[in-house]
């Protein structure tokens, strides 16, 4: 079989090639029956060493590099296949003496045997292989981490580095986006950036953003960090803890309404919103934003909104009427926040203005209706309801039955 | 496994000590300070009501104070200075309802009521019938309750049954249809007035019990005699629970720390008016009538006092700021003050002179102190007047 094969490439490379060629292959048969066995199935992987063909595989060409692939690079690692495998050992169990046996035992001479199959040695060596090259996710303290596993954005990179003698002192900087940008240059071509948006602030009504950019992550965090240090915006806080009034404000196509909330409501808002409330010192917040979701408008549209707050006097005094704030938790007790200065005496309001309407610059957050869900209105709900109704008092009587047990 | 057993034994054999403990030393035994005759009329007298709201006093920062409430939210409006006023007075009247006293009231006994006594009926069933009237808008005390015994007598309910049958169709909320543990274990309570919680106590017990049973009278005493002593009286000052208190003092003979607090801070037609209620309700023969008229043309009243505070905001907005407001407002205290504390000192030095008061020593050493702080005050007073040119009354 073999031998007619071997022959028929003979004659095909005969036809092909000069006589020249081919008296030399006849002169030396014993070499070439050697060297076209190993050219029959020709392919990368017979054709270059393992070395090789592993960096294709896990690594990125120079070329694939500049324009940003292999942004996983890493997590791929080669793997040794020889390891665990020994000569004379494999896939189907034999004997073969003087490989993996010695070829006499006693005055026996062994002979070439096939054994029962070991489907233990290639789950261990699969097993081995998997073990081998995972990547590892790099592990991060849970207070530490931003909003969302080890990514960057919300994660805090400490405070500004100080000025000369200043200090940024009870201050914290926040990562609000970090991507990668490209522009064109003349000579190099595409060239690849860090861009970082981050926000710094000390809790207490002082903060600044600023984005920034460079060709590696450390120095534009380090950059971006700096240079908010350097624009910091005073905002007043209402009873330290919230806004003044409702508003609403826009950059670009993103519009946000923001509301005043009272004590222990928190941050409702988009985790941007949230992360600079945090960093700035506000504590109760509901915010919606309408339009884009833009991180940096978003954040441009927030800060312009908070800086365009206005005091309840200056309110009072451009409406010409008194501004009052009744809190359920006080009984609706009636808390006089601002008086106009002028006209003391002939306060009237005129057309009926609403206070939300007038802050929100008679705007108003698309509202929508509560739907059911789809069983509501079936029979089948309806039954579950008449069923479930016996037991609607079942928890609390559950509770004052505990508390009555208790000792 | 055999130990946890043990331990869970161990725990229920507690739990029925517990519940011997409940039985015996139930903080609901009588009082040894009880209204040996009906206080009912005394109480709902104009004259009594008007000097107890008086001593309340009211103080819309407490009465308006920031409480739990399930929707914490808040409302800001547009309001012109009519508006803003007519919700000051508003303010006022919801505050004066919320002040209301609960009545004191004798303690209501039961009165078996036999309407018909069938022996026919007798063990047709094994159980009592009751029969409620359940009307929809009836008023509690109307609501007919009736009771059929085994033995076939129909009679009225006793009292603790309408009040069950009224709680389980009408319930009110608040109320349980058992005794609260604070007011039936004897630890739980002490641990309350320890902490000085009198009001949460009193509040919950108004919500529990009706005025005319004997628990809201023995508990209620109790609170009030823990107050006498611990003369943390100002915890209760714009309540409620504070008229009742003062009248209880009144009542048992027993005014005197009230009355050394009142001088302390400083409320000295307070202690004048208590001194008053204690003549009435004894009816000792002193005359106080002419020295409260001369007061209430001194003093307003606590509403119209809190109505006026709630006004300044209009007051302060005006341009020119009137010197003598400022004067008044940086010493406390105005002409008629001044005037009204020296009759209100003559009454109470009387009292005190008199057989009735109980720790005169102390009295009157706190009717010193206040006398020379009054006097360095009113000659401050005088001088800052003398200086911005004001002419001096």
């Amino acid at each position: 079989m073999s031998q007619t094969l071997i022959c028929r490439m003979i004659n095909r490379a005969c036809c092909r090639n000069n006589f020249n060629y081919t008296q030399s292959l006849l002169f030396s048969n014993e070499r070439i029956l050697s060297n076209h066995l190993g050219l029959r199935n020709i392919s990368f992987f017979n054709k270059l060493p393992a070395e090789d063909i592993w960096r294709g595989v896990t690594a990125v060409s120079n070329a694939g590099k500049k324009r940003g692939r292999g942004k996983g690079s890493g997590k791929k690692v080669a793997k040794d296949l020889n390891k665990g495998q020994t000569i004379g050992f494999g896939k189907c169990g034999r004997i073969w003496p003087g490989l993996n046996s010695p070829l006499i035992r006693g005055n026996e001479l062994i002979n070439q045997e096939k054994l029962s199959e070991n489907l233990d040695r290639e789950n261990g060596i699969l097993k081995l292989r998997d073990s081998m090259g995972n990547f590892k996710m790099m592990k991060l303290n849970p207070i530490d981490r931003g909003w969302s596993g080890s990514k960057m954005p919300g994660r805090s990179i400490g405070p500004p580095d100080p000025v000369g003698d200043e200090e940024f002192i009870s201050f914290d900087t926040r990562v609000l986006e970090n991507k990668i940008v490209f522009i064109m240059k003349g000579n190099m071509g595409r060239k690849r950036r860090y861009s970082v948006l981050s926000v710094t602030g000390n809790c207490n009504g002082l903060a600044g953003f600023a984005t920034a950019k460079a060709p590696e992550v450390r120095t534009a965090l380090r950059k971006s960090k700096n240079r908010a240090g350097q624009k910091l915006i005073n905002i007043n806080l209402c009873e330290n803890r919230t806004i003044f009034h409702d508003f609403r404000t826009d950059f670009g196509k993103t519009k946000i309404f923001c509301f005043q909330k009272p004590d222990g409501y928190g941050l409702v808002c988009h985790r941007a919103i949230q992360t600079i409330c945090n960093v700035i010192g506000i504590k109760d917040l509901y915010a919606k934003i309408e339009g884009s979701t833009n991180l940096q408008n978003i954040v441009k549209a927030f800060f312009i909104g908070l800086m365009t707050q206005r005091s309840y006097q200056y309110i009072a005094n451009q409406t010409n009427s008194n501004i009052v704030q009744q809190q359920k938790t006080r009984n609706k007790f009636i808390d006089v926040k601002g008086m106009p200065i002028l006209n003391s005496t002939r306060t009237r309001i005129t057309h009926e203005v609403d206070y939300m309407h007038f802050t929100l610059g008679n705007q108003m957050v698309l509202k929508r209706k509560s739907t059911v869900p789809f069983y509501f209105y079936g029979k089948g709900h309806n039954l579950h309801k008449i069923k479930a109704e016996r037991f609607r008092n079942q928890a609390n009587v559950r509770l004052h039955k505990l508390v009555n047990l208790y000792a | 496994m055999h130990l946890l057993r043990s331990l869970r034994q161990l725990n229920g054999l507690q739990g029925v000590r517990q519940a011997i403990r409940q039985v015996s030393s139930a903080p609901t035994k009588p009082s040894a300070l009880q209204y040996e005759r009906d206080p009912q009329p005394l109480f709902t007298d104009a004259e009594t009501q008007r000097l107890l709201q008086s001593m309340t006093q009211l103080n819309l920062d407490k009465v308006y104070r920031k409480r739990t409430v399930p929707d914490n939210s808040s409302e800001t409006k547009f309001m012109s200075n009519e508006q803003l006023d007519n919700e000051f007075q508003d303010l006022v009247v919801r505050a004066q309802h919320m002040l209301r006293m609960p009545p004191i009231v004798q303690i209501k006994k039961d009165v078996e009521r036999v309407i018909a006594k069938d022996p026919a009926l007798k063990d047709f069933a094994n159980s009592k019938f009751v029969f409620t009237d359940i009307t929809f808008g009836r008023r509690q005390s109307e609501r007919k309750v009736f009771v059929r015994e085994t033995d076939g007598t129909l009679a009225y309910a006793t009292l603790d049954t309408t009040k069950r049958m009224n709680q389980l169709y009408f319930p009110l909320e608040g109320r349980q249809s058992y005794t609260p543990r604070m007011f039936a274990l004897e630890e739980l309570l002490a641990k309350c007035l320890t902490e000085h919680k009198y009001e949460f106590i009193l509040d919950r017990l108004l919500v529990q019990y009706e005025p005319h049973e004997p628990e809201f009278h023995n508990i209620s005493a109790r609170v009030f005699e823990h107050l006498n002593e611990s003369k943390q009286f100002d915890l209760l000052r714009s309540t409620r629970h504070f008229g009742p208190m003062a009248f209880f003092y009144a009542w048992h003979r027993c005014i005197d720390d009230l009355l050394y607090d009142m001088i302390r801070r400083d409320y000295l037609h307070n202690a004048v008016e208590l001194i008053a209620l204690s003549y009435k309700l004894h009816s000792i023969p002193v005359e106080y009538q002419s020295t409260l008229t001369e007061l209430d043309k001194l003093h307003p009243t606590p509403a119209e006092s809190a109505l006026a505070e709630l006004r300044s905001v209009f007051r302060r907005q005006e341009d020119k700021q009137n010197i003598e407001q400022e004067i008044h407002t940086a010493i406390g205290k105005t002409d008629s003050d001044f005037a009204a504390d020296e009759i209100s000192l003559k009454f109470i030095e009387q009292y005190i002179a008199s057989e009735h008061s109980l720790k005169k020593v102390q009295l009157e050493l706190a009717v010193q102190t206040l006398k020379e702080v009054n006097r360095e005050k009113l000659l401050l007073f005088q001088g800052l007047k003398k200086a911005h040119g004001v002419q001096a009354s």
